[in-house]
């Protein structure tokens, strides 16, 4: 009877240890699953990120190395025949409102910023390696100057207030103001 | 007898009411819309047709499309022959220092809007990389009133020091339609070394793929200026002229009007994306340019 209650007892110790060592043997890997799906976000933002900068990079290279090379009017068209395959890629609007910037076309380099902006809000971020917040902001402030002067001279002129909404629309971007 | 006889007389008096009714449309003041001729003169209707009709359903008025010769333009305005004009921009500053056309809007097409410029082109690996490559090659231009195919190129190779009357071996002017798209398939198929390209029509035929981006090495573009624009008489009321203009500025791509039983949209067909309002300050580089290549309306001999 004694023996019979030893294996008893020895059956019931060796359950629960059994238990507590599966107990054990989970509780980490349940700690490490929580962290995985954080984890995997942040991975999964950073390769898009990477993947996309190595896109754009490769679709748009040779419109920013003609632009670099001093050849605006050239690097201009080459977007145009982009534009077929990706009409509405927020990096085309970008680099076409820097293009017409430095062809003169203020109002339209405006314009097209703020389709680009509209579309992606990481050229506005600082610390986004797609920023363009600095060119934007010299550009507003130029506008504001140019267009502004033009509009104030001519205070029922639709056009001049057109051009000048987009301004305020970038400025009001850049201070963090949303849509 | 007595039936038939009263029978015509309801049938009269009707037809004289319809007539009245009918008449109260034609009643409507007529005005005659000048538009420079592009190509020729069923395409110029064809594009301009529904602006006409959405122009004269907004203003109460008859508004007939004209197409002009560019040549014959000046001298039909100063007959009285049109009351507004569609022109390009070189033509509406010849119509208004010389006839005091007052400026309505400009239309907008392309990445400049209601602007454009000039370029001068050449075949990628022909070895022409520079202005200074241009003497004694062969170049096309495009029609000489052309702003932009034409005035600003020649400026653009003057300002370089180059006279094109004697630093080329040769220049032509093709003849016939398109002639802006025939100077640049000139330099593309090889018959000419240079051309003078319109930056829009450039635009145009990369964005519709008839040739590439990479065809063309862009030696110099000048620098932007307007484009085709709206004028008005100077006789005319000042009242109806705003009106033209509202109506221009407030056209919309959705914009439909009805021709041959038909809705066509007022834009598209005009091949315009909108107007915008400049300011005759702004054609200032058009005259500037127009001086120093002593072309109208400043020309001398």
């Amino acid at each position: 009877m004694g023996d019979r209650f030893d294996r008893l007892m020895l059956l019931g110790l060796t359950l629960t240890l059994g238990f507590l060592a599966l107990l054990l043997l989970q509780a980490p890997a349940r700690h490490d699953g929580a962290l995985r799906p954080a984890l995997a976000r942040a991975l999964e933002r950073d390769m898009a990120l990477q993947a996309r900068l190595a896109l754009l990079g490769r679709i748009y290279g040779p419109v920013e190395e003609l632009a670099a090379a001093g050849a605006p009017e050239q690097a201009l068209l080459k977007l145009e025949e982009l534009n077929r395959q990706y009409p509405g890629e927020a990096h085309g609007q970008i680099l076409k409102g820097e293009i017409l910037r430095r062809l003169g076309a203020l109002p339209e380099a405006a314009a097209s910023f703020a389709r680009g902006v509209r579309l992606d809000g990481d050229y506005l971020e600082e610390r986004s390696p797609l920023t363009r917040r600095t060119e934007i902001r010299q550009l507003v402030e130029e506008g504001l100057a140019t267009v502004g002067e033009r509009a104030r001279a001519h205070p029922d002129n639709p056009t001049f207030s057109a051009q000048l909404r987009e301004l305020y629309y970038l400025q009001s971007r850049l201070a963090g103001g949303c849509e | 007898m007595r039936v038939k006889r009263g029978t015509a007389l309801t049938i009269l008096v009707l037809l004289g009411l319809c007539a009245g009714g009918c008449d109260r449309a034609s009643e409507r003041p007529v005005y005659r819309l000048g538009l420079m001729n592009c190509n020729s003169e069923q395409e110029t209707l064809a594009r301009f047709r529904p602006l006409a009709r959405y122009l004269s359903e907004k203003l109460g008025v008859e508004l007939e499309p004209v197409p002009v010769d560019t040549q014959d333009f000046e001298e039909g305005f100063a007959r009285g022959e049109y009351d507004f004009t569609h022109s390009n921009s070189l033509l509406y500053v010849i119509l208004k220092e010389n006839h005091d056309l007052r400026l309505v809007a400009a239309e907008k097409r392309g990445a400049f809007g209601s602007r454009t410029a000039g370029a001068i082109i050449a075949r990628r690996g022909s070895g022409i990389e520079t202005l200074a490559d241009l003497k004694g090659k062969r170049m096309l231009f495009g029609p000489q009133l052309a702003p932009t195919g034409y005035l600003a190129q020649y400026d653009l190779m003057l300002a370089a020091g180059l006279d094109p009357e004697r630093d080329l071996a040769y220049y032509a002017i093709p003849s016939g339609s398109f002639k802006h798209e025939k100077v640049i398939y000139g330099v593309y198929f090889g018959e000419y070394d240079v051309a003078a390209a319109p930056a829009l029509d450039l635009e145009l035929m990369t964005r519709e793929g008839k040739v590439a981006a990479d065809d063309f090495v862009v030696l110099a573009q000048s620098q932007i200026i307007p484009y085709c624009t709206f004028g008005a008489h100077a006789r005319l009321d000042p009242k109806l002229v705003e009106k033209f203009r509202a109506a221009l500025l407030a056209l919309t791509p959705e914009e439909t009007v009805e021709i041959d039983g038909e809705r066509v949209g007022v834009l598209k067909s005009a091949w315009i994306e909108g107007f915008e309002q400049l300011i005759d300050s702004d054609y200032d580089p058009i005259r500037a340019m127009a001086r120093r290549v002593n072309m109208p309306p400043y020309q001398q001999f």
